[in-house]
Formats: C-alpha cells, sequence, structure tokens
C-alpha cells in the first residue's frame, strides 16, 4: 500500500458559470521516502494539488490517505505536514532558532529537546552561527534553508516544497536544489516538490508529474518522461523538441518524407496511419553525413551562441529544424544561410 | 565635495519650499509657546503652565480621557484586528464593502452618532412583546455612560485603526504566514498570539496612537453625553481663558510629537524586519 494516496481528487473553484476547474481526476500513489515533482505551466494545478496535501484546501471529490489514515479533511494542523513557501514565510519577529523550534514549541516539547533539535536543523542547513540572526539578515537562500529546516524540524511524515527557488537567483538555484536533494536521501522523508522548471524537476526527482490544464499528462522517472514522453504536451514541456510535420512515402517500410528529402522512421506502420509529425531531440542530431542514419540538409537560419552549445536553426525545404551542437574553441561555427548536413540515428526519432 | 554638487544636492527650489512648509508649522507653535508664557505682564513665565495644571478638573478629566482612550484602544484591536485579519484570510472579496464602512466616520458627524446613540440607549431594553426590563437605559448609569462613549469612540476611530491594522498586515504577508504556522501545528489563538500580533506591532502603535489622539481631543460625544472628558475641558477653557489653552495646546503638541518619535522608534525596528520578507 502507499504511504501517500491520492485517489480520484479533483478541485472545483467557483460555481455555476464561472465554475474553474482546476484539477481534475489526480490519482497518485507516493511510496515512503520517494521524491515526487509536480511540473507544469503556471495554472496546471499543481499547486493546488500540493495544498491540498497540506489541507489548505479541500478537494471537491478524491480522498487523500497519509500511511493508511484518512487526512482528507483534517485541518492543516492536524496533519504533520511540513511546507516551504516560495515566499519563505519566516515570521520576521523571530530569530532563525525560533523560527526553527516554534513547531516544537507548539507541540508543547521540552526547552533541552527543542534546543537539541534546533541545534541538529541547523547543522544540517549548514548554519551553525546563524540561530540568533533575524531573517532579515540572511540572504534569500539562506533564509528558505531555514524554511527547510523549520518544515523538517517537526518531523513531518510528508515535506511539501511549493516552488522554493523561484526566488532565487541562478547559481543559488542550482546550489540549493542539490542541497534538498542530499537533505531529502539522509532523512528518507517522502517529499513533494512543486516547480515549473524542468530542468530542476529531471535533477533532484525520482519520479516526475507533468501536468496540464489540471490533468495528470504523465507519470514516470525523468529518464522516461524526458526520453519517452507519451503526449504531445509532455514532448514539447519537457526539454528542446523538434516536431517535424511528415507525409507517408511507404507506410510498410516507414518512409517518410521531410520537404523533399525521404528518410525511414523504422518499423512503425501502425503508428504512421494516425500520427503526422516526427519527433526528435536537437541533441540526437550531429552534424555531418553518416551512413546507416537518416540524412537530410538546409539552410541555416538562425545561429544561437549558448555557451556550451551551439543551438542552430536550419531550414530543410521549408521545415524549420533545431540542432545542438557542442561548442569547441577551433570549431568554424555556421553562419546563417549556409548548407548543413545532418544525419540522427532512425531509433532516435518517434511518432506524434 | 565641489560646490557644483552640493548645489545639485539641495536644489533651490527644493529648499524654498522646505524653509516656507518649516515657517509654517512653526511660526503657530512658536506663537503658541510665546503667548503661553506672557501671562505676567512683560514678563516671561511659565504662569500659565503652573495654573492649568493646578487645576484640579485638569487632572480628572484628563485621567478620565486616558481611561477611555485605552479602553477605546483595547476595544479597538479586539474587534479590529480579527475582522481585518479574516477578510485578508477568507473573504477577501468584502474588503471593499468594509473598506467603505470604516471610511463612514469621515461623512457622518460626531453629533447624528451621538444623537443616534442617545434615541437608542436612553429608553430601557424590554424583552419584545413583554414589560419586562431586560437593560436599564444605558446613559442612565455611569458604566452605562462610558460603554457608549467607548462604542463611539471606536466609530470615530475606525478609519485609522483599521487602515493602519490592514496596512500592516500587507506588509506581512498574513496569509503565508498563517499557512506556514498551521503546518507546523499551530492553533488560530497560537498564530494571532505568536504570529499575526507581534508582526502588527508598529501597525497597532500608530492606529492606537492616533485613537488615542482622538479620544483626548474629542468634544462632541462627551459634552452631549455629559461627561467630564478633556476635551469639554479644554474647550471651556478656551472660552473663558486665554493663557492656558495655549500652555496646554503647547503641551499637547509636545505629547504628539513624543508619539511620534515612539512610532518612528518602533516602526524603525520593525520596518527591517519587515523588509525580510
Amino acid at each position: 500500500m502507499a504511504y501517500l494516496k491520492l485517489s480520484n481528487i479533483s478541485k472545483v473553484y467557483g460555481s455555476g458559470k464561472d465554475q474553474t476547474l482546476a484539477v481534475q481526476d489526480f490519482n497518485l500513489d507516493v511510496q515512503q521516502g520517494e521524491f515526487i515533482s509536480f511540473l507544469g505551466p503556471s495554472g496546471c494545478g499543481k499547486t493546488t494539488t500540493l495544498r491540498m496535501v497540506g489541507g489548505f484546501e479541500i478537494p471537491t471529490t478524491g480522498s487523500i490517505t497519509l500511511d493508511s489514515n484518512d487526512i482528507t479533511n483534517k485541518a492543516p494542523n492536524q496533519r504533520n505536514v511540513g511546507m516551504v513557501f516560495q515566499s519563505y514565510a519566516l515570521f520576521p519577529n523571530m530569530t532563525v532558532a525560533g523560527n526553527i523550534g516554534f513547531g516544537l514549541q507548539v507541540r508543547k516539547e521540552k526547552r533541552d529537546a527543542i534546543k537539541q533539535r534546533v541545534e541538529e536543523m541547523l547543522e544540517l542547513i549548514q548554519l551553525k552561527q546563524y540561530g540568533d540572526r533575524y531573517p532579515y539578515q540572511l540572504s534569500g537562500g539562506q533564509q528558505q534553508r531555514v524554511a527547510l529546516a523549520r518544515a523538517l524540524a517537526i518531523r513531518p511524515q510528508v515535506l511539501l516544497l511549493d516552488e522554493p527557488l523561484s526566488a532565487l537567483d541562478a547559481k543559488i538555484r542550482v546550489d540549493l536544489r542539490q542541497e534538498i536533494r542530499r537533505i531529502q536521501q539522509r532523512l528518507g522523508i517522502t517529499t513533494i516538490y512543486v516547480t515549473h522548471d524542468q530542468e530542476e524537476a529531471l535533477s533532484i526527482s525520482d519520479r516526475i508529474v507533468v501536468m496540464s490544464h489540471g490533468l495528470m499528462e504523465q507519470t514516470g522517472t525523468p529518464f522516461d518522461i524526458y526520453n519517452y514522453p507519451t503526449t504531445d504536451f509532455v514532448a514539447k514541456f519537457v526539454g528542446q523538441i523538434n516536431l517535424i510535420r511528415i507525409d507517408v512515402v511507404d507506410m510498410t517500410k516507414g518512409l517518410v518524407k521531410v520537404g523533399s528529402q525521404t528518410i525511414t522512421v523504422g518499423d512503425k506502420e501502425k503508428q504512421l496511419r494516425s500520427m503526422k509529425h516526427l519527433a526528435i531531440r536537437p541533441e540526437e542530431i550531429t552534424a555531418g553525413h553518416k551512413e546507416g542514419n537518416n540524412n537530410l540538409h538546409g539552410k541555416v537560419y538562425n545561429v544561437n551562441y549558448l555557451g556550451a552549445i551551439i543551438r542552430l536553426g536550419v531550414d530543410v525545404d521549408g521545415v524549420r529544424v533545431s540542432i545542438d551542437v557542442f561548442n569547441q574553441r577551433n570549431m568554424k561555427i555556421p553562419k546563417e544561410g549556409d548548407v548543413f548536413e545532418f544525419n540522427f540515428p532512425v531509433e532516435a526519432c518517434w511518432l506524434l | 565635495m565641489n560646490l557644483s554638487l552640493r548645489l545639485r544636492k539641495f536644489p533651490l527650489w527644493s529648499s524654498v519650499w522646505f524653509v516656507i512648509g518649516i515657517l509654517y508649522f512653526f511660526m503657530p507653535l512658536y506663537a503658541t509657546l510665546d503667548f503661553s508664557l506672557r501671562m505676567e505682564r512683560d514678563k516671561i513665565s511659565l504662569k500659565a503652565y503652573q495654573v492649568a495644571f493646578s487645576d484640579g478638573r485638569f487632572l480628572d478629566t484628563f485621567l478620565t480621557s486616558n481611561i477611555l482612550a485605552v479602553a477605546t484602544i483595547i476595544a479597538s484591536v479586539i474587534l479590529i484586528v480579527p475582522t481585518a485579519y479574516w477578510i485578508r484570510l477568507r473573504v477577501p472579496e468584502a474588503r471593499r464593502i468594509v473598506e467603505f464602512i470604516t471610511l463612514m466616520p469621515f461623512v457622518i458627524p460626531a453629533i447624528i452618532l451621538v444623537f443616534g446613540l442617545i434615541r437608542v440607549y436612553s429608553t430601557p431594553f424590554k424583552i419584545p412583546f413583554t414589560d419586562i426590563v431586560f437593560l436599564e437605559a444605558l446613559t442612565t448609569f455611569e458604566i452605562g455612560t462610558d460603554v457608549l462613549m467607548v462604542a463611539g469612540y471606536m466609530v470615530l476611530a475606525l478609519p485609522y485603526m483599521y487602515r493602519s491594522v490592514d496596512t500592516g498586515m500587507r506588509t506581512v504577508d498574513v496569509r503565508t504566514l498563517t499557512e506556514a504556522a498551521q503546518s507546523l501545528g499551530a492553533s488560530w489563538v497560537t498564530i494571532m498570539w505568536r504570529v499575526i500580533l507581534p508582526n502588527l506591532r508598529s501597525a497597532l502603535l500608530s492606529g492606537a496612537l492616533l485613537t488615542f489622539a482622538i479620544v483626548v481631543g474629542e468634544v462632541v460625544l462627551a459634552s452631549f453625553l455629559g461627561v467630564d472628558a478633556f476635551g469639554p475641558y479644554l474647550f471651556l477653557l478656551g472660552q473663558h481663558r486665554a493663557y492656558e489653552p495655549a500652555a496646554l495646546s503647547f503641551i499637547a503638541f509636545l505629547l504628539t510629537w513624543g508619539a511620534m518619535g515612539i512610532i518612528q522608534l518602533v516602526t524603525g525596528e520593525q520596518g527591517q524586519a519587515a523588509g525580510a520578507h
């Protein structure tokens, strides 16, 4: 039995004509110690779902069980669920130690036990010297670490993080997400993490739930989500992708046309009947000609220098393809208008 | 620093307006102070202050007004903080309506309020359809009148208190702080007592001081309800004496400045804390 179970969850706001379906038919089993990310664009229902687990929203239908206990209608302060907010939400009137110890004081734990736990937490977040400071004396990253420690201090059964890194700058985000993962693995705490940043979700999660318009689009490991997207939305939302319009030449042989050039998609006769787009990641494409691979050529119409990679836009007989080329110091960067030849393995492409 | 830089720092017109502003505010104050010191002919003395303070009614009325002010502040905090908090948290759509209601004392004069209070509360409360008296008329006994005074003052102070509290709540994002405290297991009482109120300290203080100023100087309500408060006393004094009211006005100025200084001190400290959010 799953440790945290969300069954047939839906959430409707408003009534009558003004009704908004924020989440619909959401089912998820989370195992103990698992790190799950809810990934999706703004308004997809990910935060609403998280807030339902936290008790800040009550589902319109469905149930939530935690360790076999039904918590669907329980108040947030009766759930033993820790929450970290995007805006840190540290209590400005309390010191760092006061913030971390707040939940334990509320639980009427002994003074010595609170002190010890606060010290443990400060050590965990590597802010041992900062116990006496006030939130306004800390940087954004430090404040969010304190918020994490505060949520963990009460030994919650589930830790919820609502876009905790969104307010931080790029470098701190990368450092802190690794820190969050390290702490989560060390404590083995069941965690749900909400983000709209695909890189963040891919790098720290055991499983990702991709959401769109209140619906669960796909659930899987980061590897599955990235390499085997099951819907158009997931393919487009997670990572960069080329969706190339194709015309079928020979269904049984898997021959298709991109512009006026013919390539093969392999043995995909069934899919060719209904799907009209070839999907391929830019990084699967290599410059030059290679026997046994699909080879195409076109005119460069855009060169985007991104540091480690150079993203080229190539026009193949009116079909636009995005290609990532690794940057090398001695390489000759193609220019707009150049003819560019490229290839990709048959197995790297799929149909959508 | 060279001259042009200095001039840029203090542009001519700004300085001119600043000086005009200072004169506008300080000249009357200086005039009041000067007048209050001239009770004795051809001599600068504190006689007016001495006379004002030695009048037994001064202390009595001042004390009464202070007690009423403190009671008004406490009752206003008890009424307004949970109301503003609940509106921010659960019924934000009601905010405009409540804001409109809080502005009513600016539109409806105090004289109408006091006549309304007298009209309603000067007759005994009877259990409907019977002659059984549930409560005597509030205006017939002292505590009852005081209750009416505090209720009336609460209405007069409502715009200031509500706005202070509401602004304070906006600066600390009470909604997220409440949710954070709830997720840590806190009850409503704990949240209010340990999270919300401490973070509204400066807002409450400014609201309280404004309320205090209104209550201490208020004349209409106290006069019509027949309470010997400081406002009517000052009014009467102004009609019959010349120097003492000037002395008391100057003292009132000093008290207000002192109060504003306290607000500045407390707000300065908390401003930093709020800035962290």
